[in-house]
Parts: C-alpha cells; structure tokens; sequence
C-alpha cells in the first residue's frame, strides 16, 4: 500500500486542517493508502518509508530542519503545502528587515532559547521540493488533484496563471479600477478567486504567477493611495524569501 | 533511583509539545511541559505594516482559531481608531464565531479526544467501527466551515473580515440557509453531547484556585472586560496588569499568571459559570457529569455543552440579522495615533491583542497573549497532581494519562 505522511513544520496548522477538511476524500483514500505519519490526527505514527510526504510550515528551528532531513531521506515524493513552506509564509516577510537576535530580543527579551532558531525559510532551501503547492492556506482541491494525480502515476501540474484570470471566470468586476488595492495580477491562481469574489482585493496568499511585474504592480497601487514603501509591504507579506524588487532609485530611473 | 518519562511529540494536539516527567526514589521531581513551536515573532512582522495589513497577518496565529486572533486584533484596532461598528456588523461576527465553535469544538471532540476514549490512534482508524461517529464529526465539522466560508471568504484565514466591517455581506437567502442548517444540527449535537457525558473520564481533581473567561454570558457574544472566579473584574485595558508573562527556560511558549498563580481558561472555565442559553441550561440538567467541575478532562464534555450553545445563539444571531437586513457592510475608518486593546473568547480560552499606530496608521508597537501560554502553568500543575497518583502504574501508562490530560486542554 502507497505510504502517506502529512507534517506540520513551523506554521499555523491551516494547511492541515485544510487536508482534515476534503472530508470524503480522505475517507475514499484510506482504502487506496496508509496514512502511516500525521501526528495532528493520529498517535502510533511511523517513520520508515513514505512514498508520499505532504510538508506544511516553514523551517524556523534546528528541530524543523533536522525533522525534515531525516524524512526527506525516506520519503519518495515530498510536496511543499501552503506558503509557509513554499515561501517562507507571513514570518519570513522581514526577514530582510530585521536581523534573527532582534526578533528573538524583541519577543522574549533575550536571546536564549531552548532550541537554535532561525530566519524562517521555505522547504527547498534545505531539501528537495518535488511540488510546491502554496496558498495560505493551500486549496483542498489543487490537494485532492495532486494525491490522485501522483497515485495514478500522473505529474501534478497547475498552470501558474494569475488570479485574475479566474476572477474574471467569476465574472468580478475588477476592483482595481474600483480603486481596491488587488494582487491579483501578479498572484498565482488556483484558489478560484474567493476573496475578489467578495469585493476584497486579493492579498496574493498564493505567491508569484509566472513573469509577475512587481514594478507595474506597486506602479498601480501607488496611483490608488498607497505609498511606495506600503505597495511594497503589501506585496511582501505572503511572498517572504521569494520577494525581490528592485527600487525604483536602484533603477537609476 | 531516578528515571526521566519523555513524550517527544505530542500527537494529536494543534502545535509541538513534549512533555518530560523526572521521578526520583519513587518521587516526582519534575514536570516540564515543553511547546517547542518554532517562533514566528508576530509582534515584530506586524511592526511598520499599515492597519490593513493586521488582522491578516495575526490570523495566521492560528489556522483552527484564525477567526479570534483576526477579530481579537479588529476589536484592538478600532478601539485605537475609536471606530464603532453597526449592529449588523457585530451580529455577523457573533455568527462567525459561531462558525469557528463549530468546527474547532468538533475538530477537537471528534478528531483529537475522542480516539483516547474509544481506544483507536485516530478518527480515521475508527472509520471501519464506527462509520456514524466519524461522518457526524465530519457533518458538525462542515457546518462550521461553510459559515465560516460564507462570512469570511475562505474557510481559513476569511480575507473578507476586515477592520471596520467585512468588504461584503451574505444575502438573506444565504443567511436563511444558515439558520436552517443550524437547526438541523441541533439534534446531531445533542447526540454529542449525550455521547461524551456517556464515556467514562479519568476521576481527577485540579488544584488550580483561579479560572479566568471574558465577562460575557456566551463565548460568541463578545466583552471588555474580563472575569475571574475570585470575583474580580477587569478591563481588557488592565489584561497585562492581571495576566503577567514570562519567558520559559524551556519552552517557546511564555508562562501567564494572574495574581500569580496558574488558571484556567477555555471551555471548561466558560461552562462552569452556568451562563448558557437557557434550553442548554435546561439540557446539562439531565447529564450523568455535572458542571462546575474541577476534572479537566471534562472539557471536552464541556466542548459539546458548548457546541449546543452556540448552535442556539446562532439560530437566534440570524433571525436578529435578517430582521436589520439590508445593513451597511462596512463603517468608515480614520486612522489615527494611539493605543487599541481587544480581547475575545477562542475556542480554546482568551486571547489578547495590543497594537499602538502612528498618525498615519502604521503598526509601530504589538503585544498578543495566546491560549497556549495561558494554559502552560496550569497543565503543568494538573500532570504533576495526576503524576503524584500515578506513581506506582507502568510507565507506559503514566504517559498515556498525561498525554490524555493534554489533549483534554489541546494548548
Ligand atoms: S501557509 Fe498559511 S495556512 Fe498554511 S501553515 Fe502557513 S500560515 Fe498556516
Ligand atoms: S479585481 Fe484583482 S484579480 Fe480581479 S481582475 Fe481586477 S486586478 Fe485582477
Ligand atoms: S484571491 Fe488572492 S488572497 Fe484570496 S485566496 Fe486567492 S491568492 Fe489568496
């Protein structure tokens, strides 16, 4: 029987949950697959051979690391769930900002922990990732596609797209003309365009669409009220390591 | 002789716990609950990111109880912008929580208790067993979530819950349906309920003297100020005066105390005030256990009193909503400098969120106090009492007890 793990790293446990929520799909899995490792849902969890390893959260700590070395060297396929452990998640977003001591010196006052901790960083940098599925949380669906798609010997594949293209599907009126501020022109569809959908900007929880012009972006978002440096926030939040822009004065423009 | 119990990862509970227990010449010596939860420092990434940018980042706090830390943080920032909120606004929150009862409770209750009470190592193991059990669990579950989706945008995280109000509202069809499903759930969770006062809990007496909740008559209606079961009350405004934290040589969980000592808060806290809505009341009369208990373990009974009560509030939540119907969705908001205080019920007890804005609006200072680290001191003083009569079992017994007792907290 194929062997699945699902592990939370450092994170917020709403991938998870998201992976407890495909309800009937979970049930119809248990008679394809062993779920030999979930420690969120289950006790007796093993750690010997895993076909399939779902990682959620980001690496933060020697813990974290050492946990996922040691999985990584047993399991076949390993997929990054969620932002977090695609990008870094919401903890990584002054990662350029702030040095480590100071976070720690800020929180508890001093800089002594019982474990070493550091910038929080997305899976790939420390093992191979064979697919990325972010989102904040990942979506249940692009979830249940990958495991049958892999169970039935099929590649995972999500085109990255940007948001608006299904918000457009969704027939939206586009809220950026309205004057919202909307990452969705430079986000990663997949999730189906919920929050647009509800009149609230997308928040681009999904990471980068392939060729994303940040540049263009905050251009927009600094027309709509937003100062350069808070565009440049905004679009941080989510995207953690993975985040570069160059400034406009680095330009020399 | 001295010999150390460890459990190295605690399962089934949301965040990384261990536990070490030291027994020496037949003694307990030791107790250190250990969360080794990496950090992710929210009182530093909220610092220089606009109003707007908050609720989101802190809802990540916690993907179970998402929908507490993003109104804890709303609350906190429109108390600095002095901003009020119209009733229908505030309904629709109290029905969001409502959603995330729902399904963090039933999470709990289905998905992380109830396998230590029915002897499986998960829900999912039970399903051949028990296939009802568990697509109930799955049902209570769902409800929540589809409130929660339909308030909030997502299931997780709700981008639409915004300061000031949400960027849309449901239709009253939807809000129709919501009622509707509420009230077919309420049989399903009274069969929760009788079905957890009918397992059997460990006999066990806590020795804390001090529980804390929110001043309120229900976990979804929102307060404040805070109460504690010495008699003394405070404002959300005093919560860091009572509740002082400090830094754990071994756990990345601070350790709260209120006039230092440990207390209890969460499910169990809320229940033994008897404040429930009256039909709920009316119910707990008929149960074997009786509440106000000091037995943690009942807390999950007091999780399913919980649901029932929720479920009720809701109903009436959406008759009250659809009677204001259409309402504005959002109130204006004008940033300005100061300090904001917020503090909500979550599922697993009070949290607290402080925020200090420039003029423009800009987070330049942040201080959140988490369930987790109000709970730390307090389990630790339940497994050494449940260690202390423990002593003479196997060893691999005492684990399994105080893995049960944790679980019962779910920190
Ligand atoms: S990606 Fe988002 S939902 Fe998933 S663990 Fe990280 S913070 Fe939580
Ligand atoms: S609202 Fe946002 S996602 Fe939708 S079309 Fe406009 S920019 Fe794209
Ligand atoms: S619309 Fe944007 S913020 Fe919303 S779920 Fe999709 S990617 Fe995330």
């Amino acid at each position: 029987m194929v062997k699945i793990g699902v592990i939370g790293l450092t994170g917020c446990s709403g991938c998870q949950c998201e992976i407890l929520n495909c309800q009937d799909a979970l049930l119809k899995l248990l008679s394809k697959v062993e779920i030999s490792l979930f420690p969120l849902a289950k006790d007796d969890n093993l750690e010997d051979e895993l076909d399939l390893l779902f990682v959620e959260g980001s690496v933060s700590t020697s813990l974290d690391r050492d946990w996922l070395l040691r999985l990584r060297e047993r399991t076949k396929v390993l997929v990054a769930v969620g932002s977090c452990a695609c990008y870094g998640g919401v903890q990584a977003q002054r990662n350029d900002e702030v040095q480590i001591e100071e976070m720690v010196k800020e929180v508890y006052g001093s800089w002594k922990l019982p474990f070493e901790v550091f910038k929080p960083s997305p899976v790939s940098e420390f093992v191979k990732v064979d697919y990325f599925l972010p989102g904040c949380p990942l979506d249940k669906k692009q979830f249940v596609y990958t495991v049958s798609f892999l169970l039935n010997g099929v590649k995972p594949f999500f085109p990255k797209i940007p948001v608006c293209h299904e918000c457009k599907l969704s027939e939206n009126e586009c809220l950026l003309l309205k004057g919202i501020p909307c990452q969705g022109p430079v986000t990663y569809a997949g999730c189906g365009a919920p929050c647009t959908s509800k009149g609230v900007g997308c928040q681009g929880c999904r990471g980068d669409c392939d060729f994303p012009n940040h540049e263009e972006i905050i251009s927009i978002l600094t027309k709509k009220g937003l100062s350069y440096e808070d565009a440049l926030k905004f679009l941080k939040v989510f995207r953690g390591n993975t985040f570069r822009v160059r400034r406009v004065d680095e330009k020399g423009a | 002789m001295k010999k150390e119990l460890n459990v190295n990862h605690l399962t089934r509970v949301e965040g990384h716990g261990a536990v070490d227990i030291v027994i020496e010449n037949s003694r307990l010596s030791e107790i250190r609950l250990r969360f080794a939860e990496g950090p992710r420092f929210f009182e530093v990434i909220t610092k220089d990111r606009l109003y707007t940018e908050i609720p989101k980042i802190v809802s990540r706090i916690c993907g179970i109880c998402y929908v507490s830390h993003r109104l804890a943080a709303v609350f906190a920032i429109e108390d600095a912008f002095r901003v009020k909120v119209n009733r229908g606004i505030e309904l629709l929150r109290s029905l969001l929580t409502v959603g995330e009862f729902l399904e963090s409770h039933s999470l709990h209750i289905y998905f992380l208790a109830l396998p230590d009470y029915m002897g499986y190592p998960s829900t999912l193991a039970m399903v051949k067993d028990y296939p009802n059990v568990v697509k109930r669990g799955f049902k209570l579950k769902e409800v929540g979530n589809r409130i929660m989706k339909l308030i909030g945008g997502k299931t997780v995280h709700g981008e639409n819950i915004l300061v000031g109000g949400f960027a849309s509202i449901p239709s009253r069809e939807e809000l129709e349906e919501v009622g509707r499903s509420l009230l077919k759930l309420i049989p399903e969770i009274e069969s929760t309920l009788f079905f957890l006062d009918g397992l059997e809990y460990p006999e066990f007496e806590s020795s804390h003297e001090m529980e804390m909740c929110l001043n309120s008559p229900s976990p979804s209606l929102f307060s404040s100020e805070v109460s504690l079961s010495d008699g003394t009350n405070f404002t959300k405004r005093e919560y860091e005066l009572f509740v002082r934290e400090e830094v754990s040589p071994y756990s990345t969980a601070k350790v709260s105390k209120v006039k230092g000592k440990p207390f209890l808060i969460g499910p169990l806290a809320r229940v033994n005030r008897l404040e429930l809505h009256p039909k709920v009341l009316e119910l707990t009369k008929r149960l074997k256990h009786s509440f106000p208990s000091k037995n943690s373990h009942l807390a999950n009974l007091a999780r399913a009193v919980e649901l029932l009560d929720v479920a009720y509030r809701g109903v009436e939540f959406v008759e009250e909503l659809l009677s204001l119907y259409p309402f504005e969705p959002t109130v204006e908001v004008n940033p300005r400098e100061g300090t904001g205080f917020g503090v909500k019920e979550a599922p697993r007890g009070t949290l607290y969120h402080k925020y200090t804005f420039d003029s423009k609006g800009r987070c330049i200072g942040a201080n959140i106090i988490t369930p987790t680290a109000q709970l730390q001191s307090v389990i630790e003083d339940d497994l050494r009492a449940l260690v202390e009569t423990s002593l003479d079992s196997e060893d691999s017994e005492i684990k399994k007890r105080a893995e049960v007792l944790i679980r019962a907290y779910d920190p």
